[in-house]
């Protein structure tokens, strides 16, 4: 799994790819932690949350500004993103888990939400590919 | 010119400074942008007249979805996009106001000249940044619970007048008198309470900044002096919106309206625009919570003034009053308002989305406060920190050309991701000290995001408002210290 910041005039994109759709998830939300502050540290204690949504993208919606408001208010910066998918009775089911650094503890700048703005998810012969357009 | 072709998008010359993109295939209504050649150029060279003709789609769009001089690509609708959406007929988008509610600006006047603050900067913007929460996770002047985040939805500046952080005088010299009455707080979530709670008075992060600046021009002195400005004067400008609180409400609204109307949401090409038909409970809903989201953003921007008169206060060992330190206006640039606009020789009542626009109501409208009702709605355009900032007034033309609005900034040119890698935050403050502005920011990359070189020319765009009539031009200001997230 890995992603990189692409260029967008005002804000921040994401491109974000993995063997499975877990693993393309969690390296957006990588991406987000990284847009947000590029020296992370090693400390911090890990949570858990849920979300669930109707379909692959309002799941990754969901799940990314989650990410987001977890930050504001438990105080740290959610890296190292873990997440597992499922199918649930009306759509889809997502569990992530991520190490919270403390605010105080890092240089970082806020991304305010995320978008649906050319949200993209797809599926190569290599696994799942994700774009994310974020707020900046 | 008569024709400009950008990829794919030709749009005709309506008349100097205004080009057209004329209603075709799935448009409701025909696309404007207001700018010279070279802001087109400008304009052209990203997604921004795609997004803007994307937005035309949306149901009851009236006359044409407008593109400001200084617009730029955003999420679903451009930055400095308008649009005029009838609110009988038509929609409400929650991506077309934007995540930041009521992000916007303020500008607070003083009777101190550039000479009484020089020598001083250092120790001012040491303490301003001191003072004044800012960047990720940097709290707010109020921490409190969510009983007080409901007060400040509710009554907004009331509230800070109520808690001691206003006088009188500043809910006069604000927009709507600093309350929005259509604030409904029940339609706020308890998780963006959540995230309001330790915000309030705050400026975040990103292009958000607060500015002590000195007035450099006066452009039209009659105006000028009704705005209490006048060369060598010091001012503060304040710039940041409704924090992760706001951002929370179009976070959920968003899914919301997605889920609730999926036929219209069908009907548009950008899923970032889903809206809410007007009418519907989801329309009124959200109208309440942006309502109540304005008002906390107007709280925010109260707090961190009024803070700015406490650092003032010790800085120059006198009272805040005895530096007539006096709200000039505070204007929204994200925000939708129901507003009566003429539209084919009828009034009707419309959602008015401006997306990175400000509205410039002329002299003579009912909702500009009294004091300026005989010149013009204050417009304050900040710049980058390099190249200054304006006061404009609402023109003349502007309620035919734009319902009421102009731009709202210098508008990006350069991405994030690419000003990381071409300037470095501390040559920026080096060469910005080299022109007596300090510059103090809780990241290097900040500054680097934000360096002068990745906005457009503030002067042409300010020009191009000017010459069309629908901002013009009062003053100019320029940087003497600036602090940022």
């Amino acid at each position: 799994m890995s992603f990189e910041l692409r260029e967008h005039t005002a804000d921040v994109a994401v491109a974000a790819d993995g063997k499975t759709v877990d693993e393309a998830f969690g390296a957006v939300a990588d991406g987000l932690a990284a847009a947000m502050c590029e020296a992370i540290p090693d400390d911090g204690d890990r949570f858990s949350f849920a979300v669930q949504a109707e379909n692959r993208e309002a799941l990754l919606y969901e799940y990314l500004a989650d990410c987001i408001y977890q930050r504001d208010v438990r105080g740290v910066l959610p890296v190292a993103n873990r997440v597992t998918v499922d199918r649930a009775d009306d759509g889809w089911r997502l569990d992530a888990s991520a190490r919270g650094v403390p605010l105080g503890a890092v240089d970082a700048r806020e991304v305010k939400a995320v978008t649906y703005s050319e949200m993209r998810i797809e599926q190569d012969s290599d696994g799942w590919n994700a774009y994310v357009v974020f707020d900046v | 010119m008569d024709t400009y072709d950008a990829d794919g998008v030709t749009l005709e010359r309506v008349e100097e400074y205004v080009w057209e993109i004329p209603q075709e295939g799935e448009m409701n209504a025909p696309a404007r942008v207001l700018a010279s050649e070279e802001l087109l150029d400008q304009i052209a060279d990203d997604k921004t007249l795609q997004q803007l003709k994307n937005s035309t789609q949306l149901p009851g769009v009236q006359k044409y979805a407008i593109c400001m001089p200084d617009g730029h690509q955003g999420y679903g609708f451009p930055v400095g996009g308008v649009a005029g959406i009838d609110a009988e007929d038509g929609c409400i988008s929650p991506g077309a106001v934007g995540f930041d509610i009521n992000c916007g600006v303020r500008m607070m006047t003083t009777n101190l000249t550039y000479e009484d603050v020089q020598g001083h900067e250092e120790e001012l913007v040491e303490s301003l940044f001191a003072n004044i929460p800012s960047g990720l996770g940097g709290g707010g002047v109020v921490e409190s619970g969510v009983e007080t985040v409901e007060e400040i939805l509710d009554r907004g500046v009331e509230w800070a007048l109520d808690e001691g952080y206003a006088v009188e005088d500043d809910l006069a010299h604000c927009e709507d008198e600093g309350r929005r009455p259509d604030a409904d707080p029940d339609a706020v979530s308890q998780k963006s309470k959540d995230r309001g709670k330790n915000q309030i008075g705050s400026l975040g992060s990103g292009n958000h900044f607060l500015e002590v600046q000195r007035v450099t021009d006066v452009f039209r002195e009659g105006v000028a002096d009704s705005y209490g400005l006048s060369e060598d004067q010091i001012v503060v400008l304040i710039h940041c919106g409704s924090r992760g609180l706001g951002h929370q409400v179009c976070t959920e609204y968003t899914r919301e309206v997605e889920q609730a109307h999926p036929e219209l949401l069908e009907q548009l090409p950008d899923k970032e625009l889903a809206a809410a038909p007007a009418g519907s409970q989801l329309a009124e809903e959200y109208y309440g919570a942006m309502c109540a989201a304005i008002n906390y953003a107007w709280v925010n921007r109260q707090l961190i003034m009024h803070r700015t008169r406490k650092v003032f206060e010790r800085v120059f060992d006198r009272s805040w009053e005895e530096m007539e330190m006096d709200l000039l206006y505070d204007v929204a640039h994200n925000i939708a308002k129901k507003e009566a606009h003429e539209v084919d020789g009828e009034e009707r009542e419309l959602y008015v989305h401006r997306k990175g626009a400000t509205r410039a109501f002329p002299a003579g409208r009912e909702e500009v406060p009294s004091a300026y009702r005989d010149v013009g709605q204050p417009v304050i355009i900040p710049g980058s920190m390099g190249a200054g900032s304006y006061v404009l007034r609402g023109g003349e033309s502007s309620m035919e050309t734009t319902f009421g609005s102009t731009a709202h900034g210098a508008g990006r040119t350069m991405s994030r991701t690419q000003a990381k890698d071409e300037f470095w935050g501390e040559d920026i403050q080096d060469d910005l000290r080299e022109q007596k502005v300090y510059v103090k920011a809780q990241s290097g990359a900040t500054v680097a995001e934000e360096a002068p070189g990745v906005y457009k020319d503030v002067d042409e765009v300010v020009r191009v408002s000017d010459e069309l009539g629908i901002g013009d031009t009062v003053a100019r200001t320029f940087p003497v210290c600036n602090i940022k997230g």
